[in-house]
């Protein structure tokens, strides 16, 4: 596939910045970056050439705006649309996009929330043929992973063509998924995510937010833990994608997509996490320089500073961690029978779990759940996981005995299906940022 | 000579960061030792079997963990790694980036004399744990530190960028070409660390524009002539390979493995002044690099045509270009031929660095030689995957230490 020309509509946002980036460096394309207002994409073009460390690509990137559109989809290979999440703003898109473009241009739509089937449709059938949903992780230059998503209508040609281009060319991880809400990687993602804020809810008598975040540290095998994983996020991102999947969705893990009322106040005060100063976590400044680093206490509603949690447990895994001992630190956990060892065992084993299941239900293989949670989310992918806990335990019993998976699904079935990882877990599994 | 055989290694992820992980010397040693020993497949039994013989010993490779990690007596750590290495004999050898040469090169001496029958070399190096400035001040060890880089910031750009202005000046060569080939160089050692798995910057964009494209906020110049794009990594990371003799490998019935066919050591002057001040009546730049090359190919019996595969030392882009010359490849001053020419390049007749070399695989520099003897072993077995170079039958590695002050070459082949 010969993309020489691209067009990214909404350019100024944060995901369309970033992915004009990727085009115009490793694609070495020539980039319309498409906004309204042009100066504001102009002031943009800073942010993109930084996104990926190289001014040589300045040459690439041509500042537009709407009234330039039609003449730059003339000129595209390839359109990607990276406007927000809004169905009516997508069909007028759609609907300027199909007035001007060229017969062997592919569309993309790098919605994260929409139904790909239903953006199509936008579309008249002959661009359809050509018309893809490219699912991309933020930022895309630190983590790889491009979830593509075709329709009935997709020419397989094209597909396996395109999918060449954003592996080879672009150097992507990329997986081919269903159109199912929010796809895969978020959907296993968030579900550990959103389970971490009911338990922070549910166990807020013992810290909640810092607690649980204490519990599912990078000792157990992500560089973030996960509710400062959604804090960084956004809240209202966070919500949307749940949302969405709760709604659309119907399997035996969906009551773990509820969201929890504390963070539908948040949100509702405007407190969404870093990006708005405040969210589940909150620092504090100081003129001297000096920061204070403080979590919401869900019992009082304010934010306190936060607790340096120690769990014999968790000391232990870290210790054998710096040294490079992975099994004594499971065996660590497994072998702990505390609240804090228990729920941090019980998260990874249904994390296990539900990729799995996710994995086979929406992606093109069982091994696309390793590839989506380790390029898309840098935690340690779920058959990587189940792996290095099989060296140490029987994962079945732990299953059985640590959870109630057994009785919501059919584990054993899931199990039969697992096939090798081709990750090394050890990396993932670190002792810094608790 | 008496054959010495490589029966395998590994090589961590130089991508990773080892203080972010929040990890120590002994996790890295325990992961690189236990993956080398099991590509080359020995147990922690069979160790012990041949230790209780004496058969076996250990080379470590490491150059200044004293700064980066403040720990020295670094031989005695294979004991934290597994209980296994009680007793075996474990010692540190230590010049600059060519520290684990050393390691190789006394692992080969001891099995050819008939000491011990399987070497452990493992290089090493940490050193994300300090800032770029501090780290680069700690490297400057590997010159004379009072007189070459004591109170200059990032001291080895600088005497590195010296030797492209030398190479200019010696050879009267066209700057702007010459800055091209070296930009070549570069993008070349990034596109080929595309294909390797362990690469530092294997997801990191570069190109031929960006590395030409000296002097901008995105590749900005860190001494004379030479940006960040002509600059190798700081890298964490390590590597194994495991040696053994001839009675060993015919005691086990292991076959197919590559043997060193020669080797070369040679130490020029340390400073870099007297470098080039003792090289004006010779035609190579580095004619202790040159020699070390020859001596190699004279004790293997073979030749550059004979080579199908270069690892050379890229610490710097200009060292990369002198290297060119001093293989064989090109007439000394031609170097920018073989650049032109795609020659080195990856699907070129004679590449060098196929892997990514230092610039693209990283620079853990403890580590560095064992690395590159890893990569000729991976090409000659066609364990090298998606870098593999079709048909490696004969591979040359050049490692250096300091400015080409400690030149080692060995010579690798199939037998």
């Amino acid at each position: 596939m010969n993309i020489q020309t691209v067009t990214v509509i909404g350019a100024t946002g944060t995901m369309g910045a970033n992915v004009a980036g990727i085009f115009a460096s490793f694609g070495n394309a020539k980039v319309f970056c498409v906004g309204r207002d042009i100066e504001k994409v102009r002031n943009t073009i800073p942010r993109i050439i930084a996104s990926v460390r190289a001014d040589s690509i300045a040459d690439n990137l041509v500042p537009a705006d709407y009234t330039m559109l039609d003449k730059c989809v003339r000129e595209s290979d390839l359109i990607f649309e990276s406007t927000s999440e809004n169905i009516q703003v997508k069909k007028e898109i759609a609907r300027l996009v199909s007035q001007s473009i060229n017969e062997h241009a592919i569309t993309c739509t790098g919605t994260s929330g929409l139904s790909i089937h239903e953006i199509s449709r936008c579309y008249p059938e002959e661009v359809r043929k050509r018309f893809f949903g490219v699912h991309m992780f933020n930022p895309p230059y630190s983590l790889s992973l491009c979830e593509l998503i075709s329709t009935e209508a997709t020419s397989e040609t094209v597909k396996n063509e395109l999918r060449e281009y954003l592996e080879k060319k672009l150097l992507r991880t990329v997986v081919e998924v269903k159109d199912s809400p929010a796809f895969l990687g978020n959907r296993i993602g968030f579900m550990f995510i959103n389970e971490a804020m009911q338990y922070a809810e549910k166990y807020k008598d013992s810290g909640g937010i810092d607690y649980i975040d204490a519990i599912l540290g990078s000792f157990s095998g992500r560089s973030m833990p996960p509710l400062l994983t959604a804090d960084f996020v956004g809240l209202d991102v966070h919500k949307a994608i749940v949302d969405n999947i709760h709604n659309n969705t119907d399997d035996y893990a969906n009551d773990s997509f509820t969201l929890p009322e504390f963070v539908q106040t948040l949100i509702d005060n405007g407190a969404l996490g870093r990006k708005k100063g405040e969210g589940l976590y909150k620092t504090f400044y100081y003129e001297n320089g000096l920061k204070r680093k403080t979590v919401l206490d869900l019992n009082s509603e304010v934010y306190r500073d936060k607790i340096k949690y120690v769990f014999p447990f968790s000391e232990r895994m870290k210790r054998h961690i710096s040294e490079g001992d992975y099994m004594l630190a499971f065996e660590a956990l497994i072998n702990n029978h505390s609240q804090e060892a228990e729920i941090c065992l019980s998260f990874l084993l249904k994390f296990i779990i539900y990729a799995v299941y996710a994995a086979d239900k929406i992606g093109d293989g069982i091994d696309a759940a390793d590839d989506v949670m380790a390029a898309g989310f840098n935690w340690c992918p779920p058959l990587a996981l189940y792996e290095a806990l099989s060296q140490v335990a029987d994962v079945r019993d732990l299953i059985r005995e640590r959870t109630e998976l057994y009785s919501v699904v059919d584990v054993d079935r899931l199990l039969e299906k697992m096939v090798p990882s081709k990750y090394d877990f050890r990396k993932f599994f670190k002792t810094g940022r608790q | 000579m008496d054959k010495v055989y490589i029966l395998g290694g590994a090589q961590t992820d130089f991508e990773r960061n080892w203080k972010k992980e929040g990890k120590n010397l002994v996790a890295l040693l325990k992961e690189v030792i236990a993956d080398g020993l099991d590509n080359a497949n020995i147990s922690y039994d069979c160790i012990r079997e041949l230790n209780n013989d004496n058969r076996i010993a250990v080379f470590v490779g490491n150059f200044i963990a004293e700064k980066y990690v403040e720990q020295g007596h670094l031989g005695a750590f294979l004991t934290e790694v597994d209980s296994a290495f009680y007793g075996v004999p474990s010692a540190r050898y230590e010049a600059a980036c060519a520290s684990s040469s050393v390691a190789i090169d006394a692992a080969q001496t001891k099995i050819r004399s008939g000491d011990y029958d399987v070497a452990i070399v493992v290089g090493w190096e940490l050193m994300k744990t300090v800032d770029a400035k501090t780290g680069g001040d700690f490297l400057g060890r590997a010159a004379y530190y009072d007189k070459e880089s004591k109170g200059i910031e990032l001291p080895f750009p600088k005497l590195f960028a010296k030797l492209a202005d030398e190479t200019i000046e010696k050879y009267q060569l066209d700057e702007k070409r010459y800055l091209n080939a070296l930009a070549a160089i570069s993008a070349n050692n990034y596109s080929n660390a595309k294909r390797n798995p362990l690469a530092q910057t294997r997801k990191w964009f570069m190109s031929y524009e960006q590395a030409s494209n000296r002097g901008t906020n995105t590749n900005m110049i860190v001494g004379g002539r030479l940006a960040v794009s002509d600059c190798s990594q700081i890298t964490d990371g390590a590597a194994v390979v495991v040696l053994a003799s001839e009675g060993f490998v015919k005691e086990q019935k292991i076959k197919n493995k590559p043997v060193i066919k020669g080797f070369g050591h040679r130490v020029a002057p340390l400073q870099f002044s007297k470098k080039i001040g003792e090289s004006s009546n010779s035609e190579y730049i580095l004619p202790w690099t040159r020699q070390a090359v020859l001596d190699a190919y004279k004790r293997s019996g073979l030749s550059v045509e004979d080579i199908d595969v270069f690892e050379a030392h890229d610490c710097f882009t200009s060292s990369e270009y002198v290297a060119i010359s001093c293989f064989g490849l090109t007439e000394p001053g031609k170097e920018y031929e073989a650049v032109e020419s795609g020659l080195i390049a990856f699907d070129g007749k004679r590449p060098i660095n196929p892997g990514g070399g230092l610039i693209g695989c990283g620079h853990p520099v403890g580590a560095t030689g064992t690395r590159m003897l890893l990569d000729c072993y991976k090409q000659l077995t066609g364990e090298a995957g998606s870098y593999q170079v079709k048909g490696a039958n004969n591979a040359l590695m050049l490692n250096i230490g300091g400015t080409a002050t400690t030149n080692y070459v060995f010579i690798i082949g199939n037998e």
